[in-house]
């Protein structure tokens, strides 16, 4: 009990290395990894993204909490694969063609790693082929696309009818999220969910797809 | 009234005729003259065509010299990506500062004749040329903190704020030593005035603010009085809780994006303080109706009171359509400017 409070401290604060030390101890005295994860990361990643909403946290302590989460993640994960219940499915993200903006990506997919996706992050800038491609290679189960800007929001568009018109669309989800949009323009363009911050991205993720096989 | 005038007059308190308008445009300039934005934005004599003919349809009271936030991080040989019709932006993934002690080596070039700072600064003395003494001219330069994320990559910066202040401080620095070399050459080729225009301040908060990039602006601001020209901060994004800073940095314009309620800007700045901005240039002014925006103006107009610019939060984006941007224009010509601390229009 008290390993899972402190875990969540650590992250919440952005505090790598008492993240890492907490779960090392939180291992050695058996506790359940998944348990580190589901009652510790994820309830202090929610609270980060509750701070930033209220402007109580700034960009830098999103990054820093992203980043004792991933460490922390390091020694948990080959665990999980011992246990079988290695990856929840294949996620594909990037930032639409012509939009350059990847901060808020980046923690998303940072979110997706640490609730147990394998995350395929295609940067910015990526074409609707390119999507299109790694999701047939790593045969994805979800895209997320990212999108900053008002002129960028029809690449999402363009990317859904690529995926359809490569015959995927029936086997990939599409999650969009980014400043300007919203579930409105998620339904317009034939997207599956929005989420509009990175906690709610991973929840929205783990009811499209949750439990699926990890990457090819 | 001319437009640099009733601008000048404003900023000194004179009376004036009606509220001066300066709107923020690029693409939307490069539009209006149907020519691609990567000539805009690399050729100096597409600019200066573009603002020219975007002041003169819409009545602007300045033109600007701004176009991306790359110049001098180009100059500086930073990578940068260059797309035929979209600002050029610097690739993060190629960062010139990947490493932090490679500032160390950094040089500053001479604005003059590095080649991107000396098309703005040729866009300057074209200005000057045309329309010189009757709109306001402003040149533009990156903020300590803008000028830093292009040069070391936004990701990394935002973690070095943390971990490695005294190398943000150092860098910031430096940033302030070009971005001063630069608004000289541009005020002696012609800005009456300089935007400074510092996006990634609004992401690390008042803290971090406070002690890293607020000594850099207001070295900056200062610098740029010193040499006899006015300013202009603009910064991008949600600067709320950066208000009681930002009021005692001394700028002559202080440029607010739309997430940014006025009252408290006025309220933390105080009656002198000239505000500009700032309906949402997204969902109301492209997105809206003229009459959504004769509103939106007027609630920042009521909340700013007397000493007050008309414009937009940010850039007037691309598409916005005709009848939206003349709502503006139309407001600003029919209202009185106060030159003197006012408290309600
Ligand atoms: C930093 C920044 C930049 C940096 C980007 C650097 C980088 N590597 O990312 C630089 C300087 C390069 C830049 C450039 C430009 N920018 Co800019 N930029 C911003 C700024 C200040 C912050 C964005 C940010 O990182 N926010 C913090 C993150 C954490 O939030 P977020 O991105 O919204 O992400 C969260 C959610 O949206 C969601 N989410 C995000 N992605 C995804 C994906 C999925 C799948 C899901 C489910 C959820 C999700 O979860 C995240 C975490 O909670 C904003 C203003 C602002 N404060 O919002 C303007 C802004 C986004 N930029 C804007 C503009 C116009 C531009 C330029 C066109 C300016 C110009 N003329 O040069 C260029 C365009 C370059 C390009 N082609 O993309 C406008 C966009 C207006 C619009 N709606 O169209 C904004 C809103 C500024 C403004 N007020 O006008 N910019």
């Amino acid at each position: 009990m008290a390993v899972l409070e402190e875990l969540r401290e650590a992250v919440l604060t952005g505090d790598k290395d008492r993240a890492v030390e907490v779960t090392r101890l939180g291992l050695e005295t058996s506790i359940d990894p998944q348990a580190l994860i589901d009652d510790a990361m994820i309830p202090a990643m929610d609270e980060v993204g509750r701070r930033f909403e209220e402007e109580e946290y700034f960009v830098p302590e999103l990054l820093l909490s992203a980043r004792a989460m991933k460490a922390a993640l390091e020694l948990i994960r080959p665990l999980l694969a011992d246990t079988g219940a290695s990856s929840r499915g294949c996620i594909v993200i990037g930032t639409v063609k012509g939009d350059l903006h990847d901060i808020g990506k980046n923690l998303v997919s940072a979110m997706f790693e640490g609730a147990g996706f394998e995350v395929v992050d295609l940067g910015s800038d990526v074409s609707p082929e390119a999507f299109v491609a790694a999701a047939r290679e790593k045969s994805a189960d979800l895209v997320g696309l990212s999108a900053l800007l008002t002129v960028t929001m029809p690449s999402m568009k363009s990317t859904i009818e690529a995926l359809e018109a490569a015959g995927l669309r029936d086997r990939v989800k599409v999650l969009v999220g980014g400043a300007p949009l919203s579930t409105d323009y998620a339904v317009e363009i034939k997207a599956d969910a929005y989420a509009p911050n990175a906690t709610a991205a991973v929840r929205a993720a783990q009811e499209l797809v949750g439990g699926r096989a990890p990457c090819r | 009234m001319k437009g640099r005038t009733r601008v000048l007059s404003l900023l000194d308190g004179r009376p004036l005729d009606r509220l001066p308008l300066m709107p923020i445009t690029m693409m939307f300039a490069a539009d209006q003259i149907g020519v691609p934005y990567g000539r805009y934005a690399t050729d100096h004599r597409v600019l200066v065509r573009g603002q020219i003919e975007t002041a003169r349809r819409f009545d602007f009271d300045h033109v600007s010299a701004i176009s991306d936030p790359c110049r001098e991080a180009a100059d500086l040989g930073a990578a940068i990506e260059y797309y035929p019709d979209q600002p050029p932006a610097v690739v993060e993934s190629k960062a010139l500062l990947g490493e932090a002690r490679q500032l160390a080596r950094l040089e500053c070039p001479d604005p003059t004749s590095a080649p991107r700072m000396a098309d703005r600064i040729a866009a300057l003395s074209l200005l000057r040329q045309e329309v010189g003494g009757d709109l306001l001219i402003e040149g533009w330069v990156e903020g300590p903190c803008a000028l830093a994320a292009n040069l070391r990559g936004i990701n990394a910066l935002m973690l070095d704020v943390v971990d490695e202040p005294g190398f943000v401080r150092d860098l910031c620095a430096f940033c302030v030593e070009l971005a001063l070399l630069f608004a000289r050459a541009q005020v002696e080729a012609g800005a009456d005035l300089i935007g400074i225009g510092d996006a990634a301040a609004s992401l690390v908060g008042p803290a971090r603010y406070e002690e890293l990039v607020f000594p850099e602006e207001q070295r900056l601001i200062e610098g740029i009085h010193a040499l006899g020209a006015r300013t202009r901060l603009h910064i991008c994004g949600r600067t709320r809780r950066l208000l009681r800073q930002l009021a005692r940095l001394g700028t002559d314009i202080l440029d607010l994006d739309w997430m940014v309620p006025i009252e408290e800007a006025r309220a933390a700045c105080g009656p002198e303080q000239v505000l500009l901005g700032n309906i949402d240039p997204v969902a109301l002014l492209r997105g809206g109706t003229p009459a959504g925006v004769r509103e939106g103006l007027g609630d920042c107009h009521a909340a700013a009171g007397g000493r007050y610019i008309v414009g937009a939060g940010c850039e007037v984006v691309r598409d916005t359509p005709l009848p939206n941007l003349l709502a503006m224009v139309e407001y600003a010509r029919a209202h009185g400017g106060r030159a003197g601390p006012g408290s309600h229009p």
